[in-house]
């Protein structure tokens, strides 16, 4: 399935907004795993995702064409 | 979700002092308040190891902010008796010294706009997904953490 990756804040520093190709990641827990794999920077930064525009707050299944932001801590204010 | 307009809540660069004048004016026709709360977030000229911050760039994941803020002032609306509630946040660049959020709350007794104007900053700054680039005079940047 594809999804659309979206960053903001110092993480948009070293990951682009791009979709991606997924196989075999069916939730939010497992697009973790393989995010800190693409991108070893991120296992030590406080990050939290957004599946379709909605802040995940437990394991999520992610379905076909899904928009996921990483987002780092906020500092709005 | 309820069937209210999302407002939009961001402005381009910093909120300027003629704007927040004209905001507390257009409250003369409103005679039922009897008090107004406002916060405004200034950008601090903060030392960092030696260097200055000159300015602060503010990026958001706005429909998801916006989302967010309506959902806070639904719930503030329904805790507190206010006769209205106004809340500007700037993204891209503004200055030490500028305003970059401008909070403004109003009832018909003290009280409950001083409480919500408090409650509106601290959960904008926590729940929003804003963020802001402190950069520095000599052009290197750090990116804020809100605690």
């Amino acid at each position: 399935m594809e999804i659309e990756l979206i960053s903001f804040g110092k993480i948009a520093e070293f990951i682009n907004n791009q979709n991606i190709e997924l196989d075999g990641i069916a939730d939010t827990d497992a697009f973790k795993q393989y995010l800190e794999n693409q991108f070893p920077a991120l296992k030590s930064m406080k990050y939290k995702l957004a599946l379709n525009k909605n802040i995940v707050q437990e394991n999520t299944e992610i379905t076909n064409s899904a928009t996921i932001a990483i987002m780092p801590p906020f500092s709005g204010g | 979700m309820s069937e209210k307009k999302i407002k939009n809540i961001f402005v381009n660069g910093p909120i300027e002092p003629d704007f927040i004048a004209d905001s507390i004016a257009k409250h003369n026709s409103k005679t039922a308040i009897g008090g107004h709360s406002i916060f405004m977030g200034q950008v601090r000229k903060d030392e960092i190891e030696g260097k200055f911050v000159a300015a602060i760039a503010y990026t958001a994941y706005e429909d998801l902010a916006l989302e967010k803020m309506h959902q806070i002032r639904e719930e503030i609306f329904d805790k507190y008796p206010l006769n209205c509630m106004h809340i500007y946040h700037s993204l891209g660049t503004v200055k030490t010294g500028e305003i970059c959020l401008f909070v403004f709350t109003s009832s018909a007794h003290r009280k409950p706009a001083m409480a919500a104007c408090s409650e509106v900053v601290d959960r904008l700054k926590a729940e929003l997904p804003i963020w802001g680039k402190e950069i520095f005079e000599d052009e290197t940047h750090q990116w804020k953490e809100n605690i």
